[in-house]
């Protein structure tokens, strides 16, 4: 299923994962690697368990099989609070913002697994922790800036248009300082124009930070125009994987979209 | 953020004007009466913390508060430590009651959680009955009353109130403290959505244990400023109602506000003997309208109310409004 291409090195390599939901066999045996520096598109009809393998990956999902690695290190049985802090970093399809926080101090709990939550230090080294959310909140509103959403920062998360959550939720991810990030659906709400605007934010973000992206998107334009590779997951299996040019001429996907079997 | 700075600073100033002129407005006995409203405005500034940034229902808090006092009449009539130097302890043998009393908090939520605590407040007044050759049972334990310093030798009330004042800020800056920054944020979040939360990094044992262990070290530091005030302490202090009170302190005053706690503190002692000088026979109705006039008046409770306001007098300019929270 997977080529890999030259001296190939996969930040995520995840082999066989399945993942069974009561009757629902979610996914079924699927693997997918994203490499180093890599934009790789998963894409699939709605149902194909795109959501689901990135809730595997982040371990909010035991699957029960397979293996997942994180540049060689085994993570399937990580903690789910530990996988921020080994570089995966996501954004979640339904928006998974704080809406009684602003703007930035949601982009702040980004940078939170750095910080750990010290009670103690909190407590008796009030200057050390002044000065460490000083340093934080530089950092967000660096973010936020070139993000272009500087403007906001102060606001309500829940006041900003579905959109721009999203967006605000790329931010936070980012000031995770990731090696890895999943979007699920980032572009979901946008208009065309904004789409092509949003793809190339993609491509800077990911050119200033050297990051590795796994993107889930319907966007068909987006997807094509933005990514490297492309693994196509239908009815929770693999489907096909390839560079955009191969996936826009394969059989099995155009099928797959048409709804029918293949 | 400077908007912010200017208006903590403006509630400080605010909120010490006041307190300086408490003294010189009332009389010897309603200091007194203001100072036990700032013992239970310490234990609902920890349940603010605990309910209010935490999301963590505890009806329990007035125990804690009770376990706080016993520390301190023990150490004091049963050991001879000094009044006040029993409150550290106080607040440390109260954080480690706590600590027991949120394990179940790892596991269960909301009404379970409640009824769970409740539980263990239903007990508390019998186990320090059953506990008498360390309690005093029924009769209780005495408790020095405190020594004013010579300046203030014909004072006491005022050195009382002095002292249940420094304590509270003590514990106002405890909350700001934990409430500020990295420590602050994973709290909140954890309230509004665990899930997202641990995606984050947050360490969800350890968040609710701690804010249950600064929650119930503040409800004993309380507790032990109570028995200093009273000079007297026995089952009859502590029973289960007094836990729904100082619930009931936090949501009236504002259970996201610190100077909403003082205002919960104030309301739970002076509200229901007013109501009742109204009318003795209507005095339980009359207060049980007030309460629900403030619940439909400000839902945030009344610092929320006056936040509010002041948000409405100020941000005009700003559209999308100021995220909430502010903590003062
Ligand atoms: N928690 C769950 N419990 C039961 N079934 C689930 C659960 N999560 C997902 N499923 C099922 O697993 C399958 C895959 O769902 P998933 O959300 O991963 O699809 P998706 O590819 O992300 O689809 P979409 O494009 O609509 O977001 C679906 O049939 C869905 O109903
Ligand atoms: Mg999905």
């Amino acid at each position: 299923m997977q080529e890999h291409i030259g001296a190939y090195l996969p930040v995520l390599a995840a082999n066989g994962v399945s993942v069974r939901f009561g009757g629902v066999q979610a996914l079924d045996n699927v693997s997918l690697d994203v490499g180093d520096g890599e934009i790789c598109g998963l894409i699939g009809p709605n149902g194909a368990g795109k959501t689901t393998f990135l809730n595997a990956i982040t371990c909010l999902t035991r699957p029960q099989r397979g293996s997942i690695q994180l540049s060689g290190r085994t993570i399937s049985d990580a903690a789910v609070r530990d996988i921020i802090g080994l570089g995966i970093a996501r954004t979640f399809q339904n928006v998974g913002v704080y809406g009684s926080l602003s703007v930035l101090e949601n982009v702040m709990l980004g940078a939170h697994h750095k910080m750990g939550g010290k009670f103690v230090r909190a407590l008796l080294n009030p200057v050390g922790a002044w000065a460490e959310e000083k340093a934080v909140r530089r950092q967000a509103e660096a973010i936020l800036e070139e993000l272009g959403m500087s403007a906001l920062s102060a606001a309500r998360a829940d006041s900003l248009p579905y959109p721009l959550q999203k967006r605000m939720e790329i931010a936070r991810a980012l000031a995770a300082e990731p090696r890895l990030l999943l979007l699920d659906e980032p572009a979901g709400g946008l208009t065309h124009g904004e789409v092509s605007e949003f793809g190339k934010l993609i491509t800077t973000i990911r050119h200033s930070r050297k990051l590795s992206i796994l993107l889930i998107e319907h966007h068909m334009g987006l997807v094509m125009s933005l990514c490297d590779r492309i693994h196509v997951f239908h009815l929770g299996r693999n489907l096909a994987s390839g560079r955009p040019k191969e996936i826009r001429t394969n059989e099995a996907v155009i099928a797959a979209y048409l709804g029918r079997s293949e | 953020m400077r908007n912010s700075v200017v208006r903590t600073a403006a509630t400080i100033v605010g909120f010490l004007l006041v307190a300086a002129l408490l003294p010189v407005c009332l009389s010897g006995f309603q200091l007194q009466q203001v100072s036990i409203a700032i013992s239970y405005a310490i234990a609902i500034l920890g349940l603010n913390l605990l309910m209010g940034f935490a999301g963590q229902i505890c009806l329990a808090q007035g125990t804690l508060f009770g376990i706080g006092a016993y520390v301190t009449a023990i150490l004091n009539a049963t050991y001879g430590v000094h009044p006040l130097a029993t409150l550290p302890a106080a607040a440390a043998v109260t954080a480690l009651a706590g600590l027991v009393v949120g394990l179940p908090a790892l596991r269960l939520q909301g009404l379970q959680l409640a009824i769970i605590t409740f539980g263990v407040a239903a007990a508390f007044p019998q186990l320090l009955l059953k506990l008498g050759t360390w309690t005093g049972g029924v009769s209780g334990l005495p408790i020095d009353s405190l020594e004013p310093p010579a300046f203030l030798a014909d004072y006491s009330e005022l050195w009382l109130y002095l002292v249940s004042l420094g304590c509270a800020c003590v514990a106002a800056m405890i909350v700001r403290l934990v409430l500020f920054g990295d420590v602050g944020r994973a709290l909140r979040a954890q309230r509004d959505s665990s899930q997202i939360a641990e995606a984050l990094g947050v360490n969800l044992t350890k968040t609710k244990l701690w804010a249950f262990a600064i929650s119930s070290a503040l409800a004993g530091l309380a507790g032990g400023v109570f028995a200093i005030l009273n000079g007297f302490i026995s089952p009859q202090s502590f029973l289960a109602p007094l836990s729904i009170t100082i619930v009931i302190g936090s949501i009236v005053g504002g259970s996201t506000s610190i100077v909403g706690a003082f205002v919960g503190g104030l309301f739970i002692t002076f509200v229901p003997t007013w109501t009742s000088n109204i009318n003795l026979a209507l005095g339980n109705v009359i207060y049980a309208l007030a309460l629900i006039g403030i619940m439909l008046l400000a839902r945030g409770g009344v610092a929320g109310l006056v936040d509010r306001l002041t948000a409405a007098l100020t941000t005009r300019s700003n559209p999308n409004g100021k995220a909430g929270q502010s903590a003062n």
